[in-house]
């Protein structure tokens, strides 16, 4: 079967059309820059559009040429670059703590229930660290700024997993810890009792309870115990939440860009995450392939007089050479087997002379992601 | 040199960002202390791709095994170190199988915060302190780790120290504590830095660094800058190079080699072995740490013998 249509004008598209796209990938395959440059595309084309990173270490700040970024939207300044009428840039990191905190107040009156649960220590301590809660704080900011009129688009750079799925999974994981129906009979005691007296239901639960005593400890469970009848009255809200999120992903006007590296085990996990994609009906819009290594030789060389070299210089020469296309066979192989196995073509962006660090040339990797854009890279100076 | 300095420590435990290269990197420093005669264990957390196959032995399979005589792989399943835990301390087998098949402690130890971590841990933990029966000697003489890439710098080390803070008594914050012992023990463990020569991978590499030293109080004690590609024209040639790339000079270098093409191969080159400098001198200036260089392997696979050619490498840093 042929692909359904040019990967670029999909992206394209899901770049005017869209109100949130989704950056996926593992991490160190250039996620956050390709999240930043797509960003940057729609709002010069005229859109109204927020970037926002789960990334604590500063790569979209460095890459949009600011020193910081905060967990409010700041305006980027793209006037240079003379974006289209209306078109604004906005660039974000998510807080984890904060939006956790945020959720909390949501779904708590205020009062002394509230405050326990922001004073329990296993919140303060380890709700950022909790199994997943980047991934579901990321669902959860997603949701909030996909409401937000300010912002025509949104761009989610996704926290770097490495598993790729498990950032689709966070908020099921999350809400299957929170269940306190599951967990209530075997913490109860604790809080009711404060001691190991209680009896419990059944005859495994006893024996759970005792092998928790035993390893993790009467403290542990006790502040353990506090958090998880803390979030009781929470819990209904927060299913509620999370099924929102999980409409919000579905929608018709969500898309996610799948990024990866153009290495064989790399190209595997984004060919995995593409499946998991389809199997959750999630809109998959494109492949983008970052820092693919061109054969050298794939341009008929110009025709002439044979030149002479030293000797040792020809060898080197042919050697580089060799190498280079063992490099690039690689590649272009990995690339071909995801071609059969998705018929999709993904967009193939050539590794660049020079880092990307500003937004000329975030722009020019924009261009590049392009076919039709080449030109526009050329032009912004940035050369292959 | 390096390799003497860190064979004199128990533990190595390799942190970097994804994609720089870490598990390859891993298993050339088991290969490199394996050459030396030590008896060495690499281990890998939930590897999707195993050193062992790199090494052509057999698959983990969640045990230690033996892929080539003296050293031993293990890919750690967190799970399956969780559940060895609660045989161990449960004892009776039949009650220590229901509790395994309870969905509760399976949703327990899905979600639970840093449990899968503090397990992996404590299970290297275990590995280290494991004598031989008779001599009492280590079973292991090194055991290198391949720390998972969290994408969020040094997760896996901040757990204990997390776990000892919020949950100070009891069993977690005594065992947090002495995994903690261990892996700030500058006799027993090295910690190792893993980069590559690009932007990203070089501020990553600098910020760990920091946060080893800073939050969890433990000195890196090597950096290795994984994919270099060094000098391979003189100065005169890659002017030369330069040259004709800029000229309209035709033709072959060699029979089947179009100039043109091998130019452009050898300014990316020079490209690259620049930037690997670039990069080596800024690690070098960031950071007071021995710096050692591999180099970029145009394989069509890394197996057993680019893995000893990594291996030499550490040997001659």
């Amino acid at each position: 079967m042929a692909p359904r249509r040019s990967p670029a004008i999909a992206l394209e598209a899901a770049l005017e059309e869209r109100r949130v796209l989704v950056a996926c990938g593992s991490g160190g395959v250039g996620k956050t820059t390709t999240a930043a440059a797509l960003a940057l595309r729609a709002a010069l084309a005229g859109r109204r559009v927020l970037v926002c990173t789960i990334d604590p270490s500063r790569r979209l700040a460095t890459s949009l040429g600011k020193g910081q970024l905060s967990g409010r939207p700041r305006t980027i300044d793209i006037k240079a670059l003379e974006p289209a009428r209306g078109g604004a840039l906005f660039a974000m990191v998510l807080d984890v703590k904060g939006t956790f905190d945020a959720l909390v107040l949501r779904h708590t009156p205020e009062g002394p229930e509230r405050d326990r649960i922001l004073k329990n220590r296993f919140y303060v301590h380890v709700s950022a660290a909790l199994a997943g809660s980047h991934e579901y704080m990321a669902m959860e900011k997603l949701l909030e700024l996909s409401n937000d009129e300010r912002f025509d688009l949104v761009v989610l750079d996704t926290p770097p997993t490495r598993h790729a799925l498990d950032f689709l999974e966070a908020p099921d994981r999350l809400l299957g810890f929170l269940d306190v129906s599951v967990l209530r009979f075997f913490l109860r005691p604790y809080f009711k009792a404060g001691r190991l007296t209680m009896q419990v239901a059944t005859r495994t639960g006893a024996m759970l309870v005792k092998l928790a005593d035993r390893f993790l400890g009467l403290q542990f469970l006790q502040e353990l115990s506090e958090f998880f009848l803390a979030f009781e009255g929470m819990y209904d809200g927060f299913r509620a939440r999370a099924a929102e999120v999980q409409a919000l992903l579905r929608a018709p006007s969500t898309g996610f860009v799948l990024v990866a590296g153009p290495q064989p085990a790399a190209l595997e996990e984004a060919l995995y995450f593409h499946r998991r994609l389809v199997e959750k009906k999630l809109g998959f819009v494109a492949f983008v392939v970052n820092r693919v290594h061109l054969d050298p030789a794939r341009e008929r060389g110009r025709r002439g007089p044979h030149v002479r070299l030293a000797s040792g210089l020809a060898a080197r020469l042919a050697q580089t050479l060799r190498e280079q296309q063992v490099l690039a066979r690689v590649e272009r192989q990995a690339i071909a087997r995801l071609e059969v196995d998705t018929r999709d073509k993904p967009l193939l962006v050539p590794e660049l002379e020079q880092d990307v660090h500003d937004l000329r040339g975030l722009l020019a990797f924009a261009a590049l992601v392009f076919p039709r854009g080449r030109e526009e890279a050329r032009a912004a100076g940035v050369s292959r | 040199m390096l390799l003497d300095s860190l064979l004199e420590h128990r533990l190595v435990v390799l942190t970097g960002k994804g994609g720089v290269g870490k598990s390859v990197v891993g298993a050339s420093l088991a290969l490199a202390a394996r050459e030396r005669g030590k008896r060495v264990l690499l281990v890998e957390v939930a590897a999707p791709l195993e050193a062992s196959r790199r090494l052509g032995g057999p698959r983990s399979r969640g045990r230690a095994v033996e892929a080539l005589p003296g050293l031993f792989t293990l890919n750690l399943d967190p799970q399956d170190a969780m559940d060895e835990y609660v045989r161990h301390v449960v004892k009776l087998d039949l009650v220590a199988r229901r509790i395994l098949a309870n969905p509760v402690y399976h949703r327990f130890f899905a979600a639970a915060p840093g449990l899968k971590e503090l397990m992996v841990l404590g299970k290297i933990m275990v590995l280290e302190e494991a004598r031989q029966r008779l001599s009492r000697e280590p079973l292991y003489d090194l055991i290198v780790v391949d720390a998972p890439a969290t994408g969020h710098g040094l997760a896996y080390l901040k757990v204990p120290l997390a776990a000892s803070r919020a949950i100070p008594v009891g069993p977690v914050g005594h065992n947090a504590r002495r995994i903690l012992q261990l892996f700030r023990d500058p006799e027993r463990t090295a910690l190792v830095i893993v980069a590559a020569p690009e932007e990203m991978a070089v501020v990553e590499a600098v910020e760990l660094h920091r946060a080893a030293e800073a939050e969890v109080e433990i000195e890196p004690q090597a950096v290795v800058l994984n994919g270099c590609h060094e000098r391979r024209f003189s100065d005169a040639d890659e002017a030369e190079v330069l040259r004709l790339a800029r000229s309209d000079a035709a033709g072959d270098v060699e029979p089947g080699v179009p100039l043109q093409a091998a130019l452009r191969a050898a300014r990316r080159q020079i490209r690259r072995r620049k930037l690997t400098r670039f990069y080596r001198d800024r690690l070098a200036r960031a950071l007071d740490t021995p710096l050692v260089s591999l180099p970029f392997l145009f394989r069509e696979t890394i197996g057993l013998d680019e893995l000893r050619t990594l291996a030499s490498a550490l040997e001659a840093a």
